[in-house]
């Protein structure tokens, strides 16, 4: 193999590919990155095994070839090269080593064959459709704060996306819950993907593809089987296995009977709660809502540390009542909302409480009190 | 065949089957009758591991001749009165030793009963009773008994070593020695007394010598008494402070009534007890006395009695966590004081006595060969063990020349110590070295303080009080978890539903065999339920110690303990070093850090004027 090819593009290619490689792992191969050289072009592969990315970049080519170097050097190396440089890859003939040559630099790294390289064996993806990469961060970012952490409840540490039929259509949802608070994101169903099955997105992917998404916009390809998805976002494929499990029954924890509504500025209240919550000192301290009427007084009491109220004004019809939550499930459900006002929809101290954006239906929470 | 009614000889070797399981059950039978007879002194030897020899002699009431003749037929006793079974205050009880003893090994009873005119004897071998003959012997008993197990081929085979023997017998002695101050004894086991206990005062001080000889110097230095009684149970005793522990669990001893028994309860009631003082899989050293009446108690679970049951097992463990508890909160900030005797014996130099005997050339040149070749030298049996030689070894000689660096500008901040706080426990702090250590100075004593270690303790001690009066903060969950535990599991789980309630975690029945976790503590954050419930059923159900829950959220408490430290390397002002050692004073506990180990060092100042040879 023997190919020149511009240091940004192949800063950029790299950058997209070696973030999967987990830096630390007990197959050697898998701190490697697949390089493959054809026509014009390069393509890198990586892959932990769960899940590979493949990217691919113009290069000149002058031998096609295949091989495998350790992907963090290969991209801490043209990191430091100097921006513009031509970088000159070269397979030495005698010895299993890549010649990586950008003006005075010469570099040799070791090789380990590609025929080790692994392959996830992706199969057929029935399910094909297109939608805007923005849609889908949109999904994304509002949901995974809410992925639980607790590996023995696997099944909820990804993002549930699936079909879902409301009064006005066919959506593609996106749920996730870590059994305290759970998030729920609709999006009008795009074209191709009735009958898709619904499947967990394991959260490393879901980190990675928001990644990729970042720096693109344009349209994204997604493909589902039962076991396996693919993104392809441009020139990159994010190919992922599937949590094999099955997403608990959440629509029977969103609350239909609360009829509390309490509506309140959203940056008033985050800002408030935020404020109050200084006080607390461990983990995990509840935030008290007491509402009635037209007001709402937060507060916090640490024994520890002291204690702190704020009043804000708010619009509220119901009876009064006094609830509890945990002021980080708050701040995060907070900080998710879009439009100026948030809408509570609640019930009593003991029961899950609704949370939406009062100028987007697509949107909503639900976070399940704290009792002292 | 046949039915056919087995002879006497048969049954009492099967009964001995049972009895006497090896030399020690021989021994501990002998002893237990010799207490049994109000003995003051009882010496006990052995030979060959027992099999050979085994001779109980004790100043007892004796026997007289009539009675002489009957202790040796089954089911003959002095010890239990027929019309009240449940009434026992002896140790035996059941007539059964010495026909069991008689039936399988040649046994001689020589006895005089008190104020008798003169003695007798008797010997049954191997099931064969001998006539009554008139012996010379003061007041008191004296049994032999030689070839043990010469009548049951069988269970001779299944003899350890005579070593591992001796150490049964020597573990039977001692265990009731520990339950009987009152009484000296004396064992022999081959040529050497092995161990010679005088008589110690019947009262705590006397029980506390005992102990100390059996359980070891340590144990005497850092033992707490301990004392509580309710509803007619009374528990007496010593608990080592919680830095003073052990790798198993042989150095716990509890006795039921005077007799010594093994019962899981002191292990449940201990874990309880010493909680997180103790690091884990370490055992803390106690000797517990338990009283009750003796209709409270089944002793009659085992023909060797090593077991009993209580009829109010709860209240017995609840009465000596109490009293553990209550003593080791009075320690307060204590810690062992092995700590301080431990630096003293590495800071120790190796006497120069040694050498200085020889031909004069270790004062020479060559002295240094004379340690590091240890096993050529004619005079290695007089040097130190290996790991005490290395006392001005070069680590050692490092650490002082730290010592003086440093020393130098940490004190220039601590003002002349205060005289009021020299009195105090912990001293007056006078310096602070590496930006780690506390050294402060007591009348009698310089005391070193781990900043770091100490601080946690304290942080720690102040989180888990606001858990206990604060309560714990319940985090609804969306989905309740349902965990399967069987019928019995779920039933005990929710049976402690209230207990379980005040630490944080809501659970019901669901269904037959699971219970719908509905709350679960706030701290514990994103957790597994599932099992962390498990545990909580599985502790319930052993009856060891509803603790999973308790121990889960003392793990939260003690990382942000730590987190919430002061840690090493940060430079303390006079003033607030004292004001830890204050608090350290006055923190329960604070003697050992969350992990068990100890948060500072005391170093008498006899022990320093020795380690410079002025004593």
């Amino acid at each position: 193999m023997r190919l020149v090819i511009e240091r940004g593009e192949l800063l950029r290619a790299l950058g997209h590919v070696t973030s999967v490689v987990e830096r630390r792992t007990t197959i050697p191969i898998l701190s490697n990155v697949l390089l493959k050289a054809s026509d014009s072009t390069i393509s890198f592969k990586a892959t932990d095994l769960e899940r590979e990315v493949i990217e691919e970049a113009p290069a000149s080519v002058e031998t096609p070839g295949t091989l495998t170097v350790p992907a963090h050097m290969l991209h801490d190396i043209v990191r430091k090269l100097p921006d513009g440089a031509q970088v000159e890859l070269q397979r030495e003939a005698e010895r299993e080593r890549l010649t990586l040559t950008a003006g005075h630099s010469r570099f040799a790294l070791q090789l380990l064959p590609a025929e080790d390289f692994p392959d996830i064996a992706v199969g057929p993806l029935p399910h094909t459709f297109e939608m805007s990469s923005a849609d889908l961060k949109r999904l994304i970012e509002k949901t995974r704060f809410a992925i639980s952490t607790e590996e023995t409840r696997y099944y909820l540490n990804g993002i549930y996306l699936h079909m879902a039929t409301r009064d006005d259509g066919a959506m593609l949802r996106a749920v996730a819950t870590d059994g305290h608070r759970l998030a729920q994101v609709d999006l009008p169903l795009p074209s191709g993907a009735e009958g898709m099955p619904g499947v967990i997105i394991p959260r490393k992917t879901v980190n990675e593809l928001h990644r990729l998404l970042e720096a693109s916009a344009g349209s994204v390809t997604v493909s589902v089987s039962d076991t396996k998805v693919r993104f392809e976002i441009g020139t990159v494929t994010l190919t992922s296995k599937l949590i094999d499990g099955t997403f608990p029954d959440y629509a029977r924890v969103i609350p239909q009977a609360n009829d509390k509504e309490l509506t309140v500025s959203n940056s008033d209240f985050m800002s408030a709660v935020d404020r109050v919550s200084t006080i607390a000192s461990e983990r995990g301290r509840a935030v008290k809502l007491n509402v009635d009427g037209n007001k709402l007084v937060l507060s916090v009491n640490n024994p520890e540390g002291g204690s702190a109220t704020e009043e804000i004004g708010v619009d509220y019809g119901a009876s009064a009542l006094e609830i509890g939550f945990n002021a980080r499930y708050l701040l995060d459900i907070a900080g998710q909302l879009e439009g100026d006002q948030a809408r509570f929809m609640l019930s009593d101290p003991g029961s899950p409480a609704m949370v939406r954006d009062s100028s987007d239906g697509s949107a909503l929470y639900v976070v399940m009190p704290m009792r002292v | 065949m046949s039915i056919r009614q087995l002879s006497p000889e048969t049954i009492n070797r099967i009964a001995a089957g049972e009895v006497v399981e090896r030399p020690a059950s021989v021994v501990k039978e002998l002893v237990e009758n010799a207490i049994d007879a109000g003995a003051r002194d009882v010496e006990v030897v052995t030979a060959g591991g027992g099999l050979s020899l085994i001779r109980v002699s004790d100043d007892g009431c004796g026997m007289s001749a009539e009675d002489l003749a009957l202790c040796v037929e089954r089911h003959a006793t002095s010890k239990l009165s027929e019309e009240d079974l449940f009434d026992i205050r002896t140790l035996g009880f059941r007539g059964e030793a010495l026909p069991s003893i008689g039936s399988i090994a040649r046994l001689e009873i020589v006895t005089q009963e008190q104020g008798g005119s003169s003695g007798c004897a008797i010997i049954v071998d191997r099931g064969a009773k001998g006539p009554i003959r008139p012996a010379a012997i003061n007041s008191g008993t004296r049994i032999e008994v030689t070839d043990l197990f010469s009548a049951t081929p069988a269970r001779l085979k299944f003899m350890k070593s005579e070593r591992s023997e001796n150490l049964a017998v020597s573990d039977v002695v001692k265990r009731l020695a520990m339950a009987h101050p009152q009484v000296a004894f004396t064992l022999v086991t081959g040529e050497r007394a092995s161990l010679k206990l005088p008589a110690c005062k019947a009262d705590a001080d006397g029980l506390l010598q005992r102990l100390g000889r059996i359980m070891g110097r340590d144990f005497l230095a850092d033992a707490l008494e301990i004392a509580g009684e309710r509803d007619g149970v009374r528990v007496a005793g010593f608990a080592g402070l919680p830095t003073l522990n052990r790798g198993d669990a042989s150095q716990q001893f509890l006795f039921v009534n005077g007799r010594p028994v093994k019962d899981r309860l002191v292990v449940g009631a201990l874990r309880a007890a010493y909680g997180d003082t103790v690091p884990r899989g370490r055992h803390p050293l106690v000797a517990l006395f338990v009283d009750v009446d003796p209709r409270e108690l089944d002793v009659n679970v085992h023909p060797a009695k090593t077991e009993v049951r209580f009829r109010d097992a709860g209240t017995v463990r609840s009465i000596m966590i109490g009293a553990i508890r209550h003593a080791l909160e009075g320690a307060g900030h204590r810690a062992s004081a092995r700590g301080g005797q431990d630096t003293i014996a590495t800071l120790r130099p190796v006497e120069p006595a040694a050498p200085s005997r020889t031909t004069g050339a270790a004062w020479s040149g060559v002295s240094s060969r004379v340690a590091s070749v240890p096993s050529s030298s004619p005079l290695s049996d007089f040097e130190s063990p290996q790991g005490r030689v290395h006392g001005f070894a070069e680590p050692v000689q490092a650490a002082f020349t730290a010592f003086s660096a440093t020393g130098a500008d940490a004190s220039a901040d601590a003002e002349p110590a205060r005289a009021d706080l020299m009195d105090s426990p912990l001293g007056a702090a006078r310096a602070q070295l590496h930006e780690t250590y506390i050294v402060s100075q007591t009348r009698d004593a310089v005391v070193i303080v781990d900043q770091h270690a100490a601080h946690e303790r304290l942080v720690y001690q102040k989180l888990k009080a606001m858990l206990t009066e604060g309560g714990v903060a319940r985090q609804g969950l969306l989905i309740p978890v349902i965990v399967e535990l069987g019928e019995e599991g779920a039933e005990t789980l929710a049976e402690k539903a209230d207990e379980l309630l005040e630490l944080g975690l809501v659970a019901d029945r669901f269904g037959p065999g699971a219970v719908a976790v509905r709350e679960v503590p706030a701290l514990l954050g994103d957790t597994d339920v599932d099992g962390l419930v498990r545990d909580l059923a599985d502790e319930i159900l052993s009856e060891s110690d509803d603790s999973a829950l308790k121990t889960r959220l003392e793990a939260v408490a003690s990382r942000m303990a730590c987190h919430g430290s002061v840690r090493a390397g940060r430079r303390l002002t006079a003033s607030e070093m004292n004001a830890l050692l204050r608090e350290m004073e006055a923190t329960p506990f604070s003697g050992q850090c969350n992990h068990g180990r100890p948060t500072y060092v005391e170093l008498k100042l006899s022990d320093i004027e020795r380690l410079f040879g002025r004593r």
